[in-house]
């Protein structure tokens, strides 16, 4: 009986919300209204104020330009090309990076020597704003692709590395020794006691991990690449396409939006993991 | 994310261990070695000793104060413009439920870009000069400083707003009494999140845009001309310059905290 009422309890909250009916007519109500309608203003005032030449087609294009515009690029299947090269170096950096920040945060974090000889190099490498590491990758690297995904390596690395080797030293000291005292076998330790302490830490880094990423390779492809999401805005800049630019910016917040959206239902699933 | 930049912890503590500079110093011995070796890489790994001399000749010329007081400048007006705006609109959607369910939706959508996303629209906008570059960085810290006021504001305990109805506060009097400290600690928050991302952004965006005085268009300059040495000076600038304000930021939040508890903070 108990469980059952878990099980229902935890349906209810998924997502951090819940979709019972009655919660959601409390919802709509005059501020609801006003928070839907307000990017509806926005849009409005966007389209009357291109409507009235209020300001020159340099400064403000119309939305139908920018949608007419966006279609184009669908179409071409230029907007395909770029953004399947700005998401293969996200990915590729973003996989290599965290990979090896949970590895090297496992070992740091557990193996007292490796911890002496590698604290102050690890700190002062953290240290190291990225942006400064741009020109300097370009110098040693040029501008191929490994100089962007080094950097997304060390965007993704620090923080997830850090994570890592607080989740693990932070794996509660009581509970490991009470199943040294029950002799719990290695995997049963491992899914009961580690596990549930080390992941929901560990998604939340990743979750920052590839925000930053993606912010220094947008950076990174306005500054060097052939292509990319970045480069698209870049020449749209230098040929004064607006539309380009503005394609380009919504583009680059929705793709923002999902990743970081897709990893908080990620989070939110395993915080009630480690409830139970 | 507060135990990550603990200088003691991670600095002071690491440098009295014989161990954690081995791994520095073979590194550094490595550099120096691939420097003397061939020709083809020569102008990546340059001598040690030639990053000494071209920190002294920059300092001798000037240039590296001129354009790191020209980086300065240009985060600390970013960050006054960008610190004000975010505290004004914070507070405001803090007093007005109604600005607030019409403002946070756009506010909530325009942070989903990557800030430096916007450069080619901000340019287009704004031309690339200083007003473009200080735009950017005040948006830096306007975001931080939006989301920690409007939260510390708009949260607060009813026992102390009872409290503050008991004795018939005046609205200013209750905001000073009551409301500010509350919120202080979230606004510090947002101004320790926001000093760090506002001077790699200021780095980021004279990258970007190297045109005027800044530490950011000298490393551009220094890359055009395989110049590694200057790179490296300014690199490391950059990096103690962060590191510094970092702490003195995180000093002052926590003198100003001293009355609260300590496990609070």
């Amino acid at each position: 009986m108990k469980t059952l009422s878990k099980t229902a309890d935890a349906e209810l909250t998924v997502g951090g919300f819940s979709w019972r009916s009655a919660d959601l007519f409390k919802k709509i109500n005059v501020y609801w209204l006003l928070s839907c309608a307000s990017p509806l203003i926005l849009f409005f005032a966007w389209y009357t104020a291109c409507r009235l030449q209020l300001f020159s087609a340099q400064i403000l294009v119309p939305p139908e330009k920018v949608w007419l515009s966006f279609l184009n690029l669908l179409q071409t299947g230029e907007l395909y090309l770029h953004l399947k090269d700005s998401l293969l170096r996200l990915f590729s950096g973003f996989t290599v990076g965290a990979a090896a920040a949970i590895a090297f945060g496992i070992v740091y974090a557990t193996n007292r020597h490796v911890k002496d000889y590698f604290s102050l190099i690890f700190n002062v490498l953290y240290q190291i704003p990225i942006f400064v590491l741009i020109p300097i990758f370009i110098l040693i690297f040029g501008i191929g692709e490994t100089f962007k995904i080094l950097l997304i390596i060390k965007a993704c690395f620090f923080p997830v590395a850090l994570a890592t080797i607080d989740a693990v030293e932070g794996v509660p000291k009581q509970y490991m020794e009470l199943s040294q005292i029950y002799q719990l076998k290695l995997k049963n330790r491992v899914k009961y006691i580690i596990l549930p302490s080390v992941i929901p830490p560990l998604i939340s880094s990743l979750r920052i991990a590839l925000g930053r990423a993606w912010l220094i390779l947008v950076a990174v492809e306005l500054l060097a690449a052939g292509t990319g999401i970045g480069q698209m805005m870049e020449l749209g800049r230098q040929i004064l396409r607006l539309d380009v630019v503005m394609v380009g910016v919504f583009i680059t917040g929705m793709i923002g939006f999902i990743l970081d959206k897709i990893l908080r239902q990620v989070e939110q699933r395993f915080v009630q993991y480690k409830h139970q | 994310m507060s135990t990550l930049i603990k200088f003691t912890k991670h600095f002071i503590s690491p440098m009295r261990s014989v161990r954690s500079w081995v791994i520095p110093l073979l590194l550094l011995a490595l550099w120096q070695y691939s420097s003397s070796q061939n020709a083809g890489h020569a102008y990546a790994f340059v001598p040690l000793q030639n990053v000494y001399n071209a920190f002294i000749e920059l300092l001798k010329t000037g240039e590296l104060l001129v354009n790191t007081w020209g980086s300065l400048k240009k985060a600390l007006l970013g960050f006054i413009f960008g610190g004000a705006a975010g505290l004004a609109l914070g507070a405001f959607m803090a007093y007005s439920k109604i600005a607030n369910a019409l403002i946070s939706p756009i506010f909530n959508a325009i942070r989903q870009v990557p800030l430096l996303g916007l450069t080619p629209l901000i340019a287009l906008w704004l031309g690339n000069g200083e007003s473009a570059k200080i735009f950017i960085i005040a948006l830096a810290s306007f975001y931080p400083l939006v989301i920690n006021t409007y939260q510390g504001l708009s949260h607060h305990e009813s026992k102390y707003q009872e409290l503050a109805n008991m004795y018939q506060f005046s609205g200013w009097r209750e905001f000073r009494r009551i409301r500010l400290p509350q919120a202080l600690p979230y606004i510090l928050t947002g101004i320790n999140l926001a000093v760090p991302f506002t001077w790699i952004t200021t780095t980021a965006s004279e990258l970007l845009f190297n045109a005027g005085a800044g530490l950011g268009g000298v490393m551009m300059k220094a890359e055009a001309n395989a110049a590694m040495d200057i790179l490296l000076v300014c690199a490391l600038t950059v990096t103690l310059l962060g590191i510094v304000m970092t702490a003195l930021v995180r000093a002052l939040s926590t003198h100003l905290l001293r009355w609260r508890p300590r496990h609070a903070a």
